[in-house]
């Protein structure tokens, strides 16, 4: 009995980490509009997305940084996107969202225009960012293809580092 | 391993801890060589640890302290006389003590110092000095020495390869022979009061030969019986070693190993601590006392801080709730449910904090040794008085207020005291007096180092320093006595004459001031020529939750440790002055430099302030400064929330805090501000030059700006049309929403305003109202230009700050005539 048991708990071992191995294999987004370009981080490096709520400014920081925000009691710095990008800041619309990312111990939210959709991609269709960008220097990690559009896909390490 | 490791740990806490109290021991033993308490309680620290150190391996210390044991036992059996020579070496001793358990602590072992010099130095003071004493009673001093040589070789024997049999027959041999050099020392010098001795009570001195050993035996019997009990106990009960009627003084956590220490540790505790004992047979065998990791206790901390910004939260929305449904029964029972949870966290609160407190006694206890030293390596005669060690503070900053005081004591003694003979010159008694107090007052603790020594010269700090470049001559001239006094915590000052081992190097007092600081605290000294100097500090209880001040900046608010604020004033405008390009203003004998708070964090200036300031006047350390706020919001309890490794460090703002409404409030880092208060270009005078600028000089026509505001663009087109000949800044808007940002933001400079009153969005009416509001464009002229012709319509105009009313159609000449009119435009540009 035991034997058959211990059976059955292999065979779902097996079928589990054969899934395992498939997931692997695709790689899932979370993607959004900033300006007039689709961007994705992986939908791993997402601790919450939330509607636009107040912040208070932080003076002598950069303007990309509009200041911190309250989640639930933690203080959490909210970083423009678009400004962080160099394009001009617009006021916030409906459908302005705050992408929460984490990388380890460093959170903050970041400000964008709008989201689309989550995305699985197989890791085939990721190719590497464009030769044109040092590599050290560049936010991308890599250029996601479907097919009709291509999505950036940005190192939430490199957004969560400070760079002033 | 892992056992081994555990019984380290315990071993070096408490080693740290026994000698944390051994300094002052000494110290006092040295005023009264005869205490025998003191003389025993210091015996024991020797003792433990050479015990507990022999049987973890270490052996460089364990030969240490069987030496210093050896001289300790001596002197507590009155054959040795502790005079400061033997005290010096006892101090020695102590020292290489603490270096090889650092050493032990840091590395596991206690091998690679030299401690032959110092237990040689041990050994001579032991057997040389006071031979008479040695006369009197020849037999008990080599005694010990034999026995505890004895009982050292013995441990030597490897346990660990012993049966269970083995340890239990090598335990029984082992306290047979100890029992016998007991009973036998007992015997020699059963008169001095040995704690055993005091425990029976009877007269030894009075007994026979026979009695003695009569008495002798009896003891040994009733010791005997004990340890086989207190065996019994163990082996059934190996978790409450306490119980046991004459208590052992293992530790708790050591009780798993207790079957192979007992040979060695049991038994001493016994001879050596009557205080325990007494403790114990007095009923209160069992610990009242927890060790916690402070992990947890922060964590603790974390969660009432969370408490209280919730607490904060309710209480804001009980007063909303309470002005709104004003009247309702339920009121009566949320404001009760409101009022005890808000009771209940602040007690738990303070229930918490109180756990995290130490008595500052923990910092205090090393400093007689320090003076000690200081007053012998200086060749002066100091006295330190303490009062008030058990006063309480928080950990962390008992942690950090060690050092700021060891920098300011040893400035007393080496700036402060005066030598012997110079005192009895001036007058005072030979040896000086440094008294260190420690006090509660309200949410502080005030610290205070008092000496009687020569004082500070104000006139000779300011030399000094000018000599040195810290300031200039001019500086010099205008500062007060306390602010030259304040010179002592510039870097690199230093009055020493010559640098010595103690001070001089101009680095000390620089440190007490960043450390305290840091704490929020505040230094004030107090000092005259010839008398002395008293220095204070004071110092917030806890760092994690405090009392601030909220102040508001435009739309912005801003935190203030209360504990920096010294005091709040209203003034006008015209109390501010300017000196050298710097706003001061004059707060009764002082003159106070001011700041703005806008110009410290770069806050946009859209309302003018009015003809009113308040200044919220800081001091930090020995500095102050005046902090220039647009309001007041209050005070308010507040918890320190980090603003996260992405925005740490941020210049001026110490962290922030969660208020009532769930909004981010940035907490000020005062000492950070007061640095860039220095920098920072002051603003305050010039709002009124840029308001000058306004109706003033124009030069040429371009200079003068109006502002359209009309929804419709063959209006705005058509009232262009009519002002373009006369040359001026034209800029137009679409409604009120934009014409109010145009004006927020700041760009132009407006002389008059045309506003249509027929708008989306915002109409004309609503617009000059939002504009009155602004003091800065109380006086901007806004002229109505409208279809509207009723009489109520022009009523409302007047009423909403239109000062012209012109109705369309109109002509261009019309327009403009009354344009010029309104900005007193200068034909002749």
């Amino acid at each position: 009995m035991s034997e058959k048991l211990q059976q059955i708990i292999n065979k779902q071992q097996k079928s589990l980490s054969g899934d395992d191995i498939k997931i692997d294999e695709v790689i899932q987004l979370v993607g959004f509009i900033v300006g007039d370009e689709e961007f994705s981080v992986p939908i791993l490096s997402i601790q919450e997305i939330i509607k636009p709520i107040s912040w208070t400014r932080v003076p002598q920081t950069p303007a990309y940084i509009l200041g911190v925000f309250n989640l639930r009691g933690s203080v959490i710095p909210l970083i423009d996107l678009r400004s962080r990008f160099g394009l001009e800041m617009i006021k916030h619309t409906e459908e302005t969202r705050f992408i929460v990312m984490k990388n380890g111990d460093d959170v903050a939210g970041f400000v964008i225009d709008r989201l689309t959709e989550a995305i699985r991609l197989p890791k085939r269709d990721v190719g590497p960012a464009p030769d044109t960008i040092a590599e050290a220097e560049s936010m991308i990690d890599g250029v996601g293809k479907q097919s009709d559009r291509i999505i950036t896909i940005l190192k939430v390490h490199k957004l969560l580092e400070r760079n002033f | 391993m892992d056992e081994f490791e555990e019984i380290l740990q315990d071993f070096l806490i408490e080693s740290f801890e026994l000698i944390e109290q051994l300094d002052q021991d000494l110290v006092e033993l040295e005023s009264r060589p005869d205490d025998l308490d003191l003389l025993n309680r210091i015996f024991r620290v020797a003792h433990t640890i050479k015990g507990a150190s022999s049987f973890l391996n270490f052996d460089v210390l364990t030969h240490l302290t069987h030496h210093m044991e050896n001289l300790l036992n001596m002197a507590r059996h009155g054959d040795l006389t502790i005079d400061a020579d033997v005290m010096d070496v006892i101090l020695e001793s102590i020292d290489l003590m603490k270096v090889l358990l650092v050493r032990i602590r840091d590395r596991g072992v206690d091998s690679g110092l030299e401690v032959t010099h110092c237990v040689e130095r041990l050994d001579a003071v032991a057997n040389g000095t006071p031979l008479s004493a040695v006369a009197e009673a020849p037999a008990p001093a080599p005694e010990p020495e034999v026995a505890a040589s004895a009982v050292q070789e013995d441990e030597e024997a490897d346990y660990s390869g012993m049966s269970e049999a083995e340890v239990e027959a090598e335990i029984e041999r082992l306290i047979a022979v100890r029992q016998a050099e007991d009973a036998a020392k007992r015997a020699h010098k059963a008169p001095p009061a040995t704690p055993m001795a005091e425990e029976e009570e009877p007269d030894y001195s009075g007994m026979s030969e026979e009695e003695v050993e009569a008495e002798i035996e009896r003891l040994i019997a009733v010791r005997q019986a004990e340890d086989a009990a207190k065996r019994a106990q163990k082996s059934v009960e190996p978790e409450a070693p306490k119980a046991p009627p004459a208590p052992v003084a293992v530790t708790p956590v050591a009780a798993p190993k207790v079957e192979v220490v007992a040979p060695k540790v049991a038994p001493t505790p016994r001879k050596v601590e009557p205080k325990e004992d007494g403790e114990s047979r007095g009923g209160a065998a069992v610990e009242q006392t927890i060790r916690v990791d402070v992990k947890r206790l922060d964590h603790l901390m974390n969660l009432i801080g969370e408490l209280v910004l919730g607490k904060n939260r309710l209480i804001k929305i009980n007063d909303d709730v309470e002005e709104r449904y004003e009247g309702e029964a339920f009121l009566e029972e949320l404001n009760q449910v409101v009022s005890i949870v808000s009771l209940v966290t602040t007690d738990l609160q303070i229930a918490v904090m109180k756990t995290r407190m130490l008595p500052i006694g923990k910092v205090f206890n090393k400093f007689p040794r320090m003076i000690r030293d200081l007053s012998r390596e200086l060749n002066k005669k100091i006295e330190l008085e303490i009062t008030g060690e058990e006063t309480e503070l928080d950990k962390s900053i008992v942690e950090e207020i060690g050092d700021p005081l060891v920098h300011i004591i040893r400035n007393s003694c080496d700036h402060g005291i005066e030598t012997p003979d110079v005192r009895l010159v001036s007058g005072k008694e030979e040896g000086g007096t440094i008294h260190l107090k420690a006090y509660h007052e309200g949410n502080h603790i005030v610290i205070q180092i008092i000496d009687d020594g020569k004082g500070l010269d104000a006139d000779m700090l300011k030399s000094k320093s000018i000599e040195k470049g810290i300031i200039t001559e001019k500086e010099a001239d205008g500062m007060t006595e306390k602010e030259a006094f304040g010179l002592i915590f510039r870097p690199g000052f230093s009055t020493a004459a010559q640098v010595t081992s103690v001070s001089g190097r101009g680095v000390g007092m620089d440190v007490v001031k960043t450390n305290i600081e840091k704490l929020n605290g505040m230094i004030d000294i107090d000092s005259e020529v010839g008398k002395g100097t008293s220095m204070k500090l004071k110092i917030p209880l806890t760092l994690a939750i405090i009392q601030a001040l909220l102040v508001g900046v435009q739309e912005e608010y801003y935190a203030i440790p209360l504990a920096s604020v010294l005091e709040t004033v209203r003034i006008s405008k015209d109390e501010i002055y300017t000196v050298e390009s710097r706003s001061v203003m004059r707060l009764r004998d002082e003159v106070l430099s001011l700041v703005h708070i806008g110009d410290i964090f770069e806050v946009e200036r859209v309302f003018d302030n009015s003809e009113h300031a308040y200044v919220v006047v800081l001091g930090l350390a020995e500095s102050k400064i005046g902090l220039i706020v647009d309001s007041l919001v209050g005070q308010e309890e507040i918890v320190i929330k980090s603003l996260g490794e992405y925005l740490k460090g941020i210049e001026g703002i110490a962290g922030a805090t969660i208020r009532g409404d769930g909004g981010v409030t940035l907490i000020v880092d005062v000492a950070a501000l007061m640095q860039m208060a220095k920098s920072v270009k002051s603003t305050v005078g010039q709002e009124s030059a840029e308001s000058k600028g306004r109706l003033g000089v124009k030069n040429k026509a371009s200079d003068y700006t109006v502002m359209i505001v009309d929804d419709s663009k063959t209006d705005r087109t058509i009232m262009r049309k009519a002002l373009e000949p006369m040359g001026i800044t034209l800029v137009e808007a679409i409604d009120g929403v934009e014409a109010l940002n145009v004006l927020k933001q700041g760009e132009y400079m407006f002389d008059a305003m045309l506003v249509d009153i027929e708008m989306p969005r915002m109409d004309g009416y609503t617009l000059a109202a939002e504009i009155k509001k602004y003091n800065k464009y109380k006086n901007l002229p806004l002229i109505a230009v409208t279809s509207r012709t009723g009489k109520a319509d022009r009523m409302r105009g007047v009423e909403s700050g239109m000062i012209e009313y012109i109705t369309k159609p109109y002509s261009p000449e019309y327009l403009m005539n009354v344009v010029k009119r309104n900005i007193k435009f200068n034909e002749g540009l």
